[in-house]
């Protein structure tokens, strides 16, 4: 464990190098939260609540959603691991005593703690620069439910992502897959828009997705909405992760043999 | 003229020549646009599925300002965008010089080098959106509404270029244009989500003048649907002249400051 933590404390470190993406990245999640203020005051003009979200319900479910959606990083993984294993550097996470999926998700783990700082600073000034009256639960329940979701939704992404990573082993080209999951990640976990707007139907079959409790339901819960909700979505989330640890590890074991360490 | 016109024919015989040997390749940037722009539409169905209209734009508008947003983005992948989104590679590894070295104008080559076939299917797709919004508005077409739309989907497609070309051009001066980049998404993809009828103030200013992205898809709707008045027309006209004579200064002089590779 305490190699994992010197890997996380290492890619931590590192991000300081990186400051300008630090900043860069919050001042595009305050454009995306900017843009959501525009939109939204102009589609609730003469109505009260749409989708059962009241004007600042809505708007503090995307200043959450943004901020929960900026720590999630993991594609990087997937990319990182699909340029390494075709230019044939991945040898250097196969000779080292630990595991390669431990390595990343240390590696992930080592990032977003850097800008969860940040990004929590940037959405606590923006909360009080702009004096939004923030709609949340006082619920202390649900409010550990929800960041314990936080924390799954994110470990299930970086997992997620190596698998995707491991992939290249078996298919060689995988970057039209990633920029396509890419594509539908943010629309399926609710960072575009609050999954409410869907219809019902569309909603009740998300919930057997893990995409469901990565953004929109965390956010959800922190505005006091989907209460009954939380305790299930612990509980399906911990499942998917579970699945994928496993997963991963068996692939992974199964395919790396087809790595020789001169690139595909 | 002649002659640049058979370069560009002959650099597109060998693009799809090359092309063809990666067949799943061929395909991609029509999968990725679409899954894209599948995503977008879903969007909007579900925010405008809840309201009746937004600053007078009913959901037919709707419908046409993002078909149209796709059909100017398909346009650009087809023509354009995979020659210039390797110019930040080419000018950081030295790869430039090939192109100043040439007898052939460097910036005609980069741009139509790269043309990609795969998303002319998404061409279809978006012109198709498009004209389901035209129905759906119940708009009565007329030649002048459909000359003006296309001439006007001309204008900002080369917008879309000299934006995208601006923002590259940086690489002359600057380590990495990764941020500027991820800046420049940012600020397509929010534009896609708000028709530009919607911006007021400071926003206005700045996705109208300064990013102008809010204008792309905005103005040949409004084109098409008979409500665009010629002080609209002109300003779109003026924006495109004015970018264009800015990315190609930028373009000049950062060639001017290129010394090869690590410059």
């Amino acid at each position: 464990m305490k190699k994992y933590l010197e890997i996380a404390k290492a890619y931590m470190k590192a991000q300081l190098i990186w400051r300008s993406d630090t900043l860069v990245d919050v001042i595009l999640a305050v454009a995306k939260i900017l843009f959501a203020w525009i939109l939204w005051s102009i589609l609730f003009e003469g109505k009260e609540q749409i989708a059962g979200l009241g004007f600042q319900a809505m708007i503090s479910y995307y200043i959450i959603s943004s901020y929960l959606f900026q720590l999630e990083k993991s594609a990087e993984i997937s990319r990182q691991m699909t340029g390494m294993l075709r230019n044939g550097t991945f040898s250097k996470y196969m000779v080292i005593p630990v595991q390669t999926q431990g390595y990343f998700v240390a590696m992930e783990a080592g990032k977003i703690a850097f800008s969860a700082g940040i990004g929590f600073l940037a959405t606590f000034l923006w909360f009080y620069l702009f004096r939004i009256p923030f709609v949340h639960t006082a619920n202390i329940k649900i409010l550990l439910c929800g960041s314990i979701m936080v924390v799954l939704g994110l470990l299930f992404m970086a997992l997620l992502n190596y698998f995707l990573g491991i992939l290249t082993l078996k298919f060689e080209e995988i970057s039209i897959f990633l920029m396509i999951k890419d594509n539908l990640s943010a629309f399926v976990t609710g960072a575009v828009i609050p999954l409410a707007l869907l219809p019902e139907w569309m909603t009740a079959g998300m919930k057997f997705l893990p995409f469901y409790y990565v953004t929109y339901l965390p956010s959800m819960l922190f505005i006091g909405k989907c209460e009954e909700e939380a305790v299930t979505g612990l509980i399906v989330l911990s499942v998917w992760c579970m699945v994928f640890l496993v997963l991963n590890q068996v692939t992974y074991e199964h395919d790396r043999i087809k790595y020789d360490g001169a690139g595909i | 003229m002649k002659h640049n016109l058979k370069f560009i024919s002959e650099l597109i015989k060998f693009r799809l020549s090359h092309i063809m040997t990666f067949r799943l390749g061929f395909f991609a940037p029509f999968f990725i646009n679409t899954s894209y722009f599948l995503v977008q539409l879903f969007a909007f169905e579900a925010i405008y599925g809840h309201v009746d209209s937004i600053r007078g734009w009913g959901h037919g508008e709707i419908l046409i300002f993002i078909g149209t947003f796709s059909l100017i983005d398909a346009l650009n992948m087809t023509i354009c965008f995979f020659g210039v989104i390797s110019l930040p590679d080419k000018i950081q590894t030295g790869e430039l010089d090939l192109y100043l070295t040439k007898p052939v104008n460097p910036l005609l080559r980069i741009t139509f080098e790269k043309v990609d076939p795969g998303a002319i299917p998404l061409l279809i797709f978006s012109a198709c959106i498009a004209l389901y919004g035209v129905r759906e508005s119940g708009v009565n077409l007329s030649y002048a509404n459909i000359i003006g739309y296309l001439f006007l989907v001309l204008l900002m497609t080369i917008l879309y270029y000299d934006m995208e070309l601006l923002i590259r051009c940086f690489a002359f001066f600057v380590f990495s244009v990764d941020n500027l980049m991820k800046i420049e998404n940012t600020a397509v993809d929010l534009c896609l989500k708000i028709p530009g009828i919607a911006f007021y103030g400071i926003y206005k200013f700045v996705f109208y003048c300064v990013l102008p992205y809010g204008i792309i898809a905005t103005l040949p709707t409004q084109a098409v649907t008979g409500v665009l008045s010629a002080k609209g027309f002109l300003f779109g006209v003026a924006i495109v002249c004015i970018f264009t004579f800015f990315a190609l200064s930028f373009w000049t002089y950062g060639v001017h400051r290129y010394e090869s590779a690590s410059s």
